[in-house]
């Protein structure tokens, strides 16, 4: 499945503007020494709006972030993003809620 | 008799430990050293060592590993890296941003290997080897061709107190204010 066929069926709000690549899987972290051990996912569900967060999806190649709770990253973390390739989303759910729905779109 | 071809590593995580960097500075000769600890709660006390007095200067969330191939078994133990680093380009003059720039890649990434003797007083850093298979992992199954991410030793960088960067640990998860 596609980044924006998961962002349209979810409602996701974007970031920034990203290449469209698929979605392999996901993993839920907010733990930036977690993260650099994913090799299952490159969809990550996190809280964590940090740079930090960026540095860690970039080196695992993560497609894109997905902020729940309504988290909003700041200017430095889109641009780092950007740089990176890394497509930022956010949701007003919360992040067993998205999990949920993200199961329900058939990503395992 | 023909020799076997050299394995082509497919390399994944083993031994995965979490806990802490701790970083302590000896104020007697300003030398900077990071120890990975296991235990529930970093030590912070200050002890002396020979010639040196360290002091507890922060600590943080991390995690430690090491790589072994799946195809032919060999280990790749990394128990001198303490974190990964991704390089902020601060300084032309340092070996880090010269290795990055010798890449020559618009969408290469330096990472440094950060190893415990931050001042390498003792010469000591990752081994080269070591070094080699994060270079194979992190390059492994990256959907982008042109993009490239480059792990490099820490001795190469020109200065541990004036290096930028962003360290790949958890830190501040656990102070207290």
């Amino acid at each position: 499945m596609k980044i924006s066929e998961v962002s349209a069926k979810l409602g996701l709000k974007a970031f920034n503007q990203h290449p469209d690549k698929d979605i392999r899987g996901v993993y839920i972290s907010d733990m930036v020494s977690d993260i650099i051990g994913i090799k299952e996912g490159n969809l990550l569900v996190t809280l964590q709006t940090h740079k930090n967060l960026i540095a860690a999806a970039n080196l695992v190649d993560v497609a894109a972030v997905v902020y729940s709770r309504g988290k909003t990253p700041p200017e430095d973390v889109v641009a780092l993003a950007d740089r990176a390739r890394i497509a930022l989303f956010g949701s007003p759910d919360d992040t067993w809620t998205l999990a949920k729905k993200l199961y329900e779109l058939g990503i395992r | 008799m023909t020799e076997a071809a050299p394995c082509r590593h497919k390399w994944a995580m083993t031994n995965v430990r979490h806990g802490y960097l701790v970083t302590e500075g000896c104020f007697h000769c300003r030398n900077r050293t990071s120890f990975f600890s296991e235990e529930p709660v970093p030590p912070i006390d200050d002890y002396h060592e020979g010639e040196h007095f360290w002091s507890y200067l922060g600590s943080s969330q991390a995690s430690r590993f090491d790589l072994k191939c799946g195809l032919c078994g060999e280990e790749a133990p990394l128990k001198e890296l303490m974190a990964l680093m991704l390089c902020w380009k601060c300084d032309p003059d340092c070996g880090v941003y010269k290795a990055g720039e010798r890449e020559k890649g618009p969408k290469t990434w330096v990472y440094v290997a950060l190893c415990a003797d931050s001042s390498h007083a003792s010469g000591q850093c990752v081994h080269e080897g070591g070094i080699r298979a994060l270079n194979e992992y992190f390059n492994a199954g990256l959907e982008d061709p042109e993009k490239r991410i480059l792990v490099v030793p820490c001795k190469l960088r020109k200065s541990v107190d004036s290096c930028q960067g962003i360290v790949l640990a958890d830190i501040g998860l656990t102070e207290l204010y």
